[in-house]
């Protein structure tokens, strides 16, 4: 089910009244229906990949409490039986095809042919690579002894497939998300209002803007051979807020969604346009996933606290293992890879760890002039490297760059369905003023003190959903597809 | 939780309040003026009404129309005599032209191209076929006695789907209906409804899910359908005669089958056809978001009528 369809709009109503009026009385019941209505939400696109989320569900139940009884060594073993059980489910699924791939072509390099492979083709179940990861960390967590499993299936069960962040997060950690399952919950109208403008906020962004743009980009990234290079820029930089807009829009309306059940999910994203250097755009991008990665992966191998070359190391690996966790395609390698390039001299500048806390303008109502060409070149340097990510392949990918920087000349370009180019430069315009305005709290779009202004803006948002809306457009969300 | 449920209830009431009021300010919704039908039985706009016709959103085409008092949009009333020079041009939207200002008509820059000496009638109507358009010639035959020329837009094969004319009163009725009447009068709901927004709700009100939605598609190569259009075709006439020697058919030579233009040449039937100067223009005679003719292919439209009628018919180009 999508978040932007008319079964949703009934789902939502129907599940908030049997939530908090019928069942609110008895947990267990709630945390039952929770599952329910995660598996009805799930089953309405596939039913037959529920099959999956309850195995992932069981196996790290199961793993938990024996990794939770076991001495050292056991505890090892079963903590593998669960990165095994998980990574091998998104190897089967999302990889298998692409190492198939590889190795024909490599051979194929080394002189060898292979005529018939042995391939999968099987669809990729969505979410897989989300609810894989939460539940990787559920098992990791207590093999660490940082948190205690549970008993209660329905709780774990509910955990896992919890519907809102199912199939493309925020990747929630059991320690933050299982005891607010585990506990009784209560309503709160300021939970519940801010939830609700959340989903607005998150409707806008995915309607008005991410949809909207995606003809155009479709369209430049498709015909790249016959665009002039603004073009070509333009493409990339519309993909740069297709992208911010759609995912994040999701986040916002799944962390608004969880709000409106009484359950608070992570921030996945915190303007990360307005980053004054790529260090600081990976603190604010997904940042579910990179703090995952950081935590589960980059720490683990050592971090920073060893010498600079092993540094160096497990910077790559995990900027390159985050691309590839995106998509079984070498574009999202290269993506990954050129992100620990740009990041390596942060590294070795000491500056990594610039802009921790705070955000730009921190003080003052307009950035300085320093931190507007901090933000221009980080935001270039950004939309640059979306070019691999949305490529169809490296060859694509290049041939797009060497286009783009032959420095064509300008020549008009009209949207592929007919309407005013110039709407979207100023919805755009428009949008990142908005950012820059609400860049200190991600999750209060609209805090502003007159109720009035706060009512005109929700009237403006929905007006530029009814004017940007489309009908002809494909309103699937991009990361549904990793 | 009471608070919270009133509260939303609220905002929500007052935010479509305001998305009503800003719809009606900026004239996003389209006005479809009112059809019914005659005492001849001939389908109609109600006469003497202008307004506006807005396609897409953000009123990516927005043109004013003028109903006139025979109840068809043009720039002028239909009063046919034996003493003036005037051609008839009867179809569907594509005549009626509700994409573009009235005043541009296609009628309009055949008068141009014309000399100004002949009048042109617009007897253009959404949803004519080929049986409505012959009627109404049949219905008001006085008129169309007096008029010098004939022209009727054939959109092959959808508009010789049917071989009689009977009027679309199912299509009337529902269209005043009380239902549609109020979506016409809350101009958010005729906005959300035009731009598709509320199609999925529609679809599921009617059980019909998107996965098992179909094109019908016509294949029109298919030899059947071909010996259908073509018998209904000369159905038509029998029932409806023409006078051929005042008479053409507008036509796309590009999308008709070819074996139906042969059987019109072995009739003597006149066609027009505007395929040709279609397929060789450098701009795009369509509208990019729509498939009715935009300015320019009025203009290409215009000037192979008047080609055909220099050729045809000069009695009409003499002062």
């Amino acid at each position: 089910m999508l978040f932007n369809s008319i079964e949703f709009l009934i789902f939502l109503p129907l599940s908030f009244v049997l939530y908090w009026f019928l069942l609110n009385r008895n947990l267990k019941l709630q945390n039952l229906l929770l599952v329910v209505l995660s598996y009805l939400f799930y089953g309405w696109w596939d039913w037959r990949f529920l099959s999956l989320i309850f195995l992932s569900t069981f196996v790290d139940y199961l793993v938990g409490q024996k990794i939770h009884r076991a001495q050292d060594r056991e505890r090892k073993r079963w903590l593998w039986v669960s990165i095994g059980f998980n990574i091998g489910l998104l190897g089967v699924f999302k990889y298998f095809d692409f190492f198939v791939v590889s190795l024909i072509d490599a051979l194929a390099f080394a002189g060898y042919e292979v005529t018939q492979p042995w391939m999968l083709h099987v669809l990729l179940p969505v979410g897989i690579s989300f609810y894989t990861f939460q539940t990787l960390s559920y098992s990791l967590d207590v093999s660490r002894k940082a948190l205690a499993p549970t008993k209660d299936f329905i709780a774990f069960a509910a955990y896992v497939s919890f519907f809102p962040q199912l199939v493309a997060g925020p990747i929630e950690r059991a320690a933050s998300l299982l005891p607010q399952i585990l506990q009784k919950r209560r309503f709160s109208y300021q939970q519940g209002a801010q939830g609700a403008k959340l989903i607005l906020w998150g409707f806008f962004k995915k309607v008005a803007i991410a949809d909207s743009l995606a003809p155009i980009v479709d369209d430049i990234f498709v015909n790249y051979h016959s665009y002039s290079s603004p073009t070509l820029f333009m493409g990339a930089f519309f993909f740069g807020f297709q992208i911010y807009a759609d995912f994040s829009g999701y986040s916002d309306i799944a962390i608004g969604t969880a709000k409106l059940f009484g359950i608070e999910l992570r921030s996945n994203f915190k303007f990360p346009y307005l980053s004054r250097s790529v260090a600081e755009f990976w603190r604010r991008w997904h940042i579910s996933l990179s703090t995952w990665f950081r935590d589960y992966l980059y720490i683990p191998l050592g971090g920073s606290k060893l010498n600079s070359r092993t540094t160096i190391r497990n910077i790559f690996i995990i900027f390159l293992v985050s691309g590839f966790w995106h998509g079984a395609n070498w574009t999202f390698i290269v993506w990954g890879g050129i992100h620990a390039l740009l990041f390596v001299p942060l590294f070795l500048t000491g500056t990594n760890r610039n802009y921790l806390h705070g955000t730009v303008a921190e003080k003052s109502a307009l950035p300085t002039f320093r931190e507007f060409v901090q933000i221009s070149i980080t935001f270039t340097a950004v939309t640059l490297t979306w070019i691999f990510f949305r490529a169809e392949s490296i060859a694509h990918a290049l041939a797009y760059l060497k286009r783009l920087f032959a420095l064509h000349p300008y020549q008009g370009y009209n949207h592929p369905l007919g309407y005013r180019m110039v709407d979207y430069f100023i919805l755009l315009s428009l949008f990142m003023g908005y950012e820059f305005i609400i860049r200190k709290d991600e999750r209060s779009p609209f805090k502003f003190k007159s109720r009035y202004l706060r009512f005109g803006l929700y009237a403006l948002v929905l007006l530029a959903i009814l004017l940007f809306y489309d009908d002809r457009i494909d309103r699937s969300f991009i990361y549904f597809q990793f | 939780m009471k608070k919270f449920v009133l509260k939303c209830s609220l905002y929500v009431a007052l935010l479509l309040l305001v998305l009503e009021l800003l719809v009606r300010v900026f004239h996003l919704y389209t006005e479809d003026p009112p059809r019914f039908i005659d005492d001849l039985g001939v389908e109609k706009r109600v006469p003497n009404s202008t307004g506006y016709a807005v396609t897409g959103n953000r009123n990516q085409n927005f043109s004013e129309f003028r109903i006139n008092s025979f109840g068809f949009n043009s720039f002028r009333e239909f009063h046919p005599s034996i003493d003036e020079k005037e051609i008839a041009l009867i179809g569907d939207s594509f005549i009626e032209g509700f994409h573009q200002d009235y005043d541009r008509s296609t009628g309009k820059k055949m008068e141009v191209l014309l000399g100004e000496s002949v009048a042109v009638y617009e007897y253009g109507y959404a949803g004519y076929d080929l049986a409505n358009q012959l009627y109404l010639t049949k219905a008001y035959e006085a008129d169309f006695e007096a008029v010098d020329y004939i022209i009727f837009y054939l959109d092959y094969p959808t508009d010789l789907e049917r071989s009689e004319y009977v009027p679309n009163k199912d299509r009337i009725t529902l269209l005043s209906s009380r239902m549609f009447k109020i979506r016409d009068q809350i101009k958010l709901l005729a906005y959300t409804s035009r731009i598709g927004l509320v199609d999925p709700i529609k679809r599921l009100a009617l059980g019909i899910r998107d996965r098992n939605k179909q094109n019908p598609s016509i294949k029109v190569d298919s030899v059947k359908l071909r010996t259908r259009y073509q018998k209904n075709f000369e159905k038509l006439l029998s029932s409806y005669p023409i006078d051929k020697s005042k008479t053409a058919f507008l036509l796309n030579s590009k999308t008709t089958d070819k074996e139906f233009l042969a059987h019109c040449r072995r009739k003597n039937i006149q066609y027009i056809d505007f395929g040709k100067v279609f397929e060789h223009s450098q701009t795009a005679p369509t509208l990019i978001y729509d498939q009715h003719w935009n300015d320019h292919g009025r203009d290409l439209v215009a000037q192979a009528i008047v080609d055909h009628l220099k050729a045809q018919a000069p009695h009409l180009l003499n002062k």
